[in-house]
């Protein structure tokens, strides 16, 4: 089989650029260039949504391939290329884009730099969020395209890396797409479209949630070190997930700052962890709620709930001067409407790497990282809000010297931090001073 | 812990609602002796069962015989499946762990956040369906399982008859597109039906047992156009039943794209 192909692709919904797309793009060396050729992209982090990612983008685009996987364990790597090879069995067009081989399999805590180098032009980051932004930096430095999982960081100083490392993506040209699906959703897309032309008057309050039951926990198996514990139930560790607020709500609250095209100021909150306090769920909060303030005065309300028994909640909620939206389907006012939902829309989770591939090929990226670093910035804000029992602003989070991050990341001996208590704990705090309250 | 504490209030709510229900049809209903009412143990979940008599149906234009059987008078609601799923029957010094494999935690909203206590049990995958009703056998003694497609339909037969249902009907009888305003809703709320079975059309599609052959989901839904419910609305799963769940492997506990499937449980006149 031919290694080059020239594969258009049909379906883009973000913009129209199709006047560029026949134009040479001339890029940095390793950069994919506009128009020509197989795009082989790398998976870094294999677990679940990362094998989903990854069999999400060969099925969005033509002339795509996975060529190489990266994972911290050998078992995950294997699941994921047990998953994807059964995905490939039942499909030849799939199977015709899986070349993953052994030689490019890499485990370890340096498996991306490895796939970064096994010349590929793209790569999908789905580690947990905790390596983010140490992941985009590589990528970016070494001249890749991007699709990245959300969020892009748990703490102050990832946030200041993630924002340095957009501006040297949009220096240099490069594509990044997060995984923040809503915004490739033909639904969401159309009712914020119709938000943002006015439909409800001026956007004055909302409310955003994601209320659910709690989530899935590895326990412990007798041969992990402390570390390898901790990253593989990375949920409930704020260093490696940002806390649920951050790791899940991120996409209501993405939402939010999407319908106001802004970011909060500052926010006030409360939060707590008063049904998952088994040793095994770490030290993260159970639920938060949010107050986010915004530029023009909107105030947004988030709340979050990872508890068994109680009532699902997940959506959003706007009211403007002169009508209300549930930013998905439905305007309610005098310019009432609602979404001609087709019979079989396409998964938000395919369209977010069929815009992204199609802008590259067209020689004009989307670069979402901005965006999206926003997003991730906004619910660390709510977290740090119910975290300290502070206000806190927007400025200050930004400015603050927090860094979660252990101060090595090795396999071996590592302590769980302390629950935050509102009241004592403080914006800025490392590791190790979170550990000692 | 707060999830055991609260749903069993929640549950007698509701048998007193489905009581008071009972009470409403009784001129319709089977003779006394040809229900019976279950208790899952350990729980204050009940649920009721109606005899159905034996009889036949035709499927594919060949006859099947069906025997005699007992089928749920409602759909099989949240309160039953949390027991099972949230581990709501293990004692508390014991944590969620025994031996029986469970429902993973779903990642979402399952129910959809349109009701839970009383409403039927949605976006359940087929084998999930058939495994609660092994654990349910296991806690009961009886034994409980999905229909086979010829129970399903012989019960839908008997309960509406042959001929297609006329729109009012339909419309006392089920939630469909029409009327369910894109939602399911709490079970035994429309009119009951000759066997004295509920929502047996429309509300939530019914899965049936087809061994071999692909999962399939009997009766219709809220989402279906009210001519397209009845005995003979039948719907074969697809990829897009649980297109959205990010993971692969895909859950085969949930479907992230099945609200409009549930089940009810049927049990032989002999087991």
């Amino acid at each position: 089989m031919t290694d080059k192909r020239i594969n258009p692709v049909s379906r883009r919904t973000f913009m129209q650029t199709t006047a560029a797309a026949s134009a040479a793009f001339v890029l940095p060396g390793g950069v994919y260039m506009a128009g020509a050729d197989v795009i082989r992209v790398g998976l870094i982090g294999c677990g679940g949504r990362g094998t989903g990612a990854a069999a999400d983008c060969l099925q969005s685009s033509d002339g795509v391939e996975l060529v190489a996987l990266g994972d911290l364990t050998p078992d995950r790597l294997a699941q994921c290329r047990k998953a994807l090879a059964e995905q490939a069995a039942g499909n030849a067009s799939f199977a015709a884009k899986y070349k993953v081989t052994d030689e490019r399999c890499f485990t370890g805590f340096d498996a991306y730099k490895k796939v970064l180098a096994a010349d590929v032009h793209m790569v999908i980051l789905a580690t947990p969020p905790g390596f983010r932004p140490t992941h985009l930096a590589a990528a970016v430095a070494a001249g890749k395209h991007i699709f990245t999982e959300k969020p892009v960081a748990v703490d102050a100083a990832g946030i200041r890396s993630v924002l340095a490392t957009y501006e040297q993506a949009r220096q240099k040209g490069l594509g990044i797409a997060a995984g923040t699906q809503r915004r490739h959703q033909a639904d969401y897309l159309s009712t914020i479209k119709r938000i943002h032309d006015g439909a409800i008057g001026d956007v004055v309050s909302g409310q955003v949630f994601w209320n659910q039951a709690g989530l899935w926990n590895r326990g412990r198996e007798p041969e992990w070190s402390d570390t390898e514990w901790q990253i593989r139930n990375w949920l409930y560790f704020t260093w490696l997930s940002g806390d649920h607020i951050v790791e899940q709500h991120i996409h209501n609250i993405d939402v939010a700052n999407w319908v106001l095209n802004a970011h909060p100021v500052k926010a006030t909150a409360i939060g707590g962890r008063q049904w998952r306090t088994d040793p095994k769920y770490g030290h993260i909060y159970d639920h938060f709620s949010v107050d986010f303030e915004y530029p023009n005065g909107a105030r947004v309300l988030s709340m979050c709930r990872q508890i068994d028994g109680t009532a699902n909640r997940i959506g959003e909620h706007f009211i403007g001067t002169r009508g209300s939206s549930d930013a998905v389907n439905v305007i309610l006012g005098p310019k009432a409407w609602t979404y001609d939902k087709p019979e079989r829309p396409i998964s938000g989770y395919v369209q977010e790497h069929t815009d992204l591939i199609a802008s590259i090929r067209a020689g004009q990226p989307i670069n979402e990282l901005k965006q999206v670093a926003e997003s991730t910035m906004t619910a660390i804000l709510g977290r740090e809000a119910a975290y300290t029992g502070q206000e806190v602003s927007w400025d200050e989070l930004l400015k603050a010297d927090q860094d979660l991050a252990p101060p090595q990341i090795a396999f071996g001996p590592l302590d769980v931090p302390a629950v935050a208590m509102p009241g004592r704990t403080k914006l800025n705090r490392k590791w190790s001073e979170a550990t000692t309250i | 812990m707060s999830s055991r504490s609260t749903l069993p209030a929640a549950t007698l709510v509701l048998a007193l609602a489905v009581g008071t229900l009972h009470a409403g049809f009784q001129n319709t209903a089977p003779a006394e002796t040809q229900t019976y009412r279950e208790s899952i143990p350990g729980t204050l979940v009940t649920f009721e069962m109606v005899r159905v008599p034996e009889g036949s149906t035709t499927i594919n234009g060949k006859t099947v015989p069906v025997a005699a059987f007992y089928i749920e008078r409602t759909e099989a609601t949240w309160d039953m499946y949390d027991v099972f799923a949230l581990g709501l029957d293990i004692p508390k010094d014991r944590g969620r762990a025994d031996a029986i494999a469970r429902p993973s935690q779903p990642y979402g909203a399952p129910d959809y956040g349109w009701g839970h206590a009383g409403f039927p049990a949605i976006s359940i995958a087929r084998p999930a369906a058939q495994a609660f009703a092994d654990w349910l056998s296991a806690r009961t003694g009886k034994k409980y399982r999905l229909p086979t497609e010829a129970e399903w339909l012989h019960a839908a037969e008997l309960a509406v008859g042959k001929t297609p249902l006329d729109a009012a009907r339909r419309d006392a009888l089920a939630w469909h597109k029409g009327n369910a305003s894109a939602k399911t809703h709490a079970v035994g709320t429309k009119a009951a039906d000759a066997l004295g079975l509920f929502d047996l059309f429309g509300n939530a599609a019914e899965w049936v047992a087809t061994p071999d052959g692909p999962a399939v989901a009997r009766g219709g839904s809220f989402r279906d156009p009210p001519e397209a419910i009845g005995p003979s609305a039948r719907a074969v799963q697809d990829d897009s039943w649980n297109e959205r769940d990010p993971q692969l492997p895909k859950s085969r506990w949930w479907l992230s794209d099945g609200p409009f499937v549930g089940f009810r449980l049927v049990r032989s006149d002999h087991d």
